[in-house]
């Protein structure tokens, strides 16, 4: 379809990561009618292919998102906190309280399919947060850390 | 006394045998249409939603695992460990109920539409009994053991899921809109073009 082709190559061709276009595609969802809205990709085609190409684009990046391994998507969240204006210490807090991404999920998404997603994502928090607390976990040290026990 | 308490037990059993064939030969075949939609809801909800071999993989994955043991702390690991065993249950407990829909549709309905060989029904009856228990055990063996000690299990039961599916879906063929071509296919020769 030409308006999925040109939403893919223009606009979704700079943002590279799933979550990244899961957020930013569920931001163009009119949340009292459920529709998508693109200002330019309407007017280059009409407001019903947008609306459908914008669909297809969040039920393709929310499938993504499912399939990615959690190792990925603690990459994809550290990588989306950093670019965010919040301290990453402002980010998890507000991402755990409010959880934003139970709204991004497509229409229609298979139910377990979500949940496993929001229990990715709560355990991607979780490990961002100890290494928010704790920087040398998980990450190789050159030297051994010093030891309490003698 | 004992014989007597026997004999009426046989005939409390023989009369709700009756009551349940009684009640299932007057079964409507017109008015089924909502169990037809109902069978194909939880047909395309086990094919869509529940099989796809990436989604199976990515709940069961030991890579997940292997990446918060080596990466976060014991508390991450249990949290993980506890979300990964509540998703696996939901899994194995949406299969069987959408299994047991579907079971429950060629019961009651599909022998009055659908074109299966005997041979076909008993493999499947056989399919949906076999289905059902490694549903259960996995449940249990999940529930007691977690996410990862049975992935043997979980490929044989998300296996026999998908070809109780795959039969299924000739018993609710007719319900898939017709293509043009097979009315042209079917005309008879020298007929009007449809």
């Amino acid at each position: 379809m030409a308006a999925t082709q040109d939403l893919r190559r223009r606009t979704l061709a700079h943002i590279p990561q799933p979550l990244e276009r899961l957020i930013f595609l569920s931001s163009t969802r009119d949340y009292n009618t459920g529709l998508y809205r693109h200002e330019g990709l309407a007017l280059r085609f009409s407001e019903e292919a947008s609306c459908e190409a914008l669909a297809d684009c969040h039920r393709d990046a929310f499938n993504e998102l499912v399939a990615a391994s959690l190792r990925d998507l603690v990459h994809q969240l550290k990588r989306y906190a950093d670019n965010s204006k919040a301290s990453l210490s402002e980010f998890i807090g507000a991402w755990r309280e409010l959880e934003p991404y139970r709204v991004a999920i497509p229409a229609g998404a298979d139910s377990l399919s979500s949940e496993l997603l929001f229990s990715n994502l709560k355990i991607a928090l979780a490990i961002l947060e100890t290494r928010l607390m704790a920087p040398w976990v998980g990450k190789p040290s050159a030297s051994p850390r010093p030891s309490l026990v003698r | 006394m004992i014989a007597l308490t026997i004999y009426l037990l046989i005939g409390a059993g023989l009369f709700l045998f009756l009551l349940v064939m009684a009640r299932r030969k007057n079964t409507p075949v017109e008015g089924c249409g909502e169990e037809f939609v109902q069978a194909r809801r939880a047909l395309r909800t086990l094919q869509l939603g529940l099989l796809p071999a990436n989604l199976v993989e990515r709940i069961f994955d030991r890579g997940d695992f292997e990446y918060v043991t080596a990466e976060s702390s014991r508390e991450i690991c249990k949290l993980f460990l506890a979300e990964r065993k509540r998703i696996s249950l939901i899994w194995v407990g949406r299969v069987r109920g959408e299994i047991r829909n579907l079971m429950h549709f060629h019961l009651g309905y599909s022998r009055f539409q659908s074109k299966l060989s005997l041979r076909t029904e008993l493999r499947l009856a056989l399919d949906f009994v076999l289905l059902l228990f490694a549903c259960r055990t996995l449940r249990l063996w999940l529930y007691l053991r977690g996410p990862y000690s049975a992935p043997a299990m979980v490929g044989i039961a998300a296996g026999a899921a998908a070809r109780v599916c795959r039969i299924s879906e000739q018993s609710l063929e007719f319900l898939n809109p017709v293509a043009g071509d097979s009315f042209q296919n079917d005309s008879t020769p020298g007929g009007a073009a449809i």
